[in-house]
């Protein structure tokens, strides 16, 4: 009797597992992603308490030198001329949507006026919560404090 | 000579799946931020036919100066003694407001650092309840209090 002939084994590496790994860290990324509508880089003033801000909220960035920009949370921000234009801003997106959250996001270093006329603005417009962005205060361990 | 016919194999190709779902990981990963945005919440009181006038007197009241320094009740006061200075005040009339006035060329950062010590006044300081921080703008001080 003939033995059959040897079984030719082709080296072969599965790769069929592979795309459903990627699909599920697809999914996941889909699920966390968060995007910056407002990329204005600034040094933001650092705090202690930190509360997650709800997505979509919409945006006010303050430079230091007191340029402004807004977003309403779904488009990219955009340079406004003056404070009276966020106040507008703020009323149109509080005449949709009165719970809208708004974000101040301004640099540590900028003059207060700046902010105040911000805030002032958010007021008039009957913002009901607002959110000053800040990052994780660090602890300093040579010190303990 | 017997010629072999290929035989067509009956296999879907997968392997460019997996190219192309790291590429679009890839675009994710780029494209988003992981920490998540976070900051102070801050609610401005709301509208009120007849709102309760504070006077500067029934409140503490803290100034920052330009160069961040703090004035509380006139007096120039560390950020870490605020809430030891606050305690009793505040365990007598635990309503009693809390008023940052900031100089309009005092650096933000430091009405936030203000606003944020205030904020953990239940954890640092064990009071019972939240402290009523009041942060009015200039045009609000100029309607009231002038």
């Amino acid at each position: 009797m003939r033995l059959g002939a040897k079984n030719k084994f082709q080296p072969r590496i599965p790769t069929a597992s592979m795309a459903d790994i990627a699909f599920l860290l697809i999914i996941f990324f889909m699920l966390t992603i968060t995007y910056e509508v407002d990329k204005t880089q600034l040094a933001l003033p650092k705090t202690d308490i930190r509360l997650e801000i709800p997505k979509k909220a919409a945006y006010v960035s303050i430079e230091a030198n007191g340029v402004l920009r807004v977003s309403n949370g779904e488009e990219t921000s955009v340079l406004v001329p003056g404070v009276e234009d966020v106040l507008s801003f703020a009323a149109t997106i509080v005449a949709t949507d009165p719970i809208k959250a708004f974000v101040i996001k301004a640099d540590t270093d900028t003059p207060y006026r700046h902010v105040d006329q911000v805030l002032d603005a958010l007021k008039r417009a009957k913002v009901e919560i607002i959110y000053l962005l800040s990052d994780q205060q660090l602890v300093d361990t040579a010190t303990g404090g | 000579m017997k010629l072999e016919r290929e035989r067509p194999t009956d296999e879907i190709p997968t392997s460019s799946m997996a190219d192309i779902a790291f590429l679009l990981i890839i675009y994710f990963m780029i494209t988003s931020s992981f920490t998540a945005t976070r900051g102070l919440d801050f609610a401005p009181p709301k509208d009120d036919d007849n709102p309760p006038v504070i006077e500067k007197e029934d409140s503490v009241y803290i100034e920052i100066l330009p160069n961040g320094d703090l004035l509380v009740d006139q007096r120039a006061m560390l950020l870490e003694d605020l809430i030891d200075y606050l305690k009793p005040k505040l365990e007598r009339n635990p309503e009693k407001p809390v008023i940052i006035r900031p100089e309009p060329s005092a650096p933000y950062g430091r009405m936030v650092d203000v606003m944020d010590e205030l904020r953990q006044g239940k954890e640092k300081g064990g009071l019972k309840e939240e402290i009523r921080i009041s942060l009015p703008t200039q045009r609000e001080i100029d309607s009231l209090w002038f």
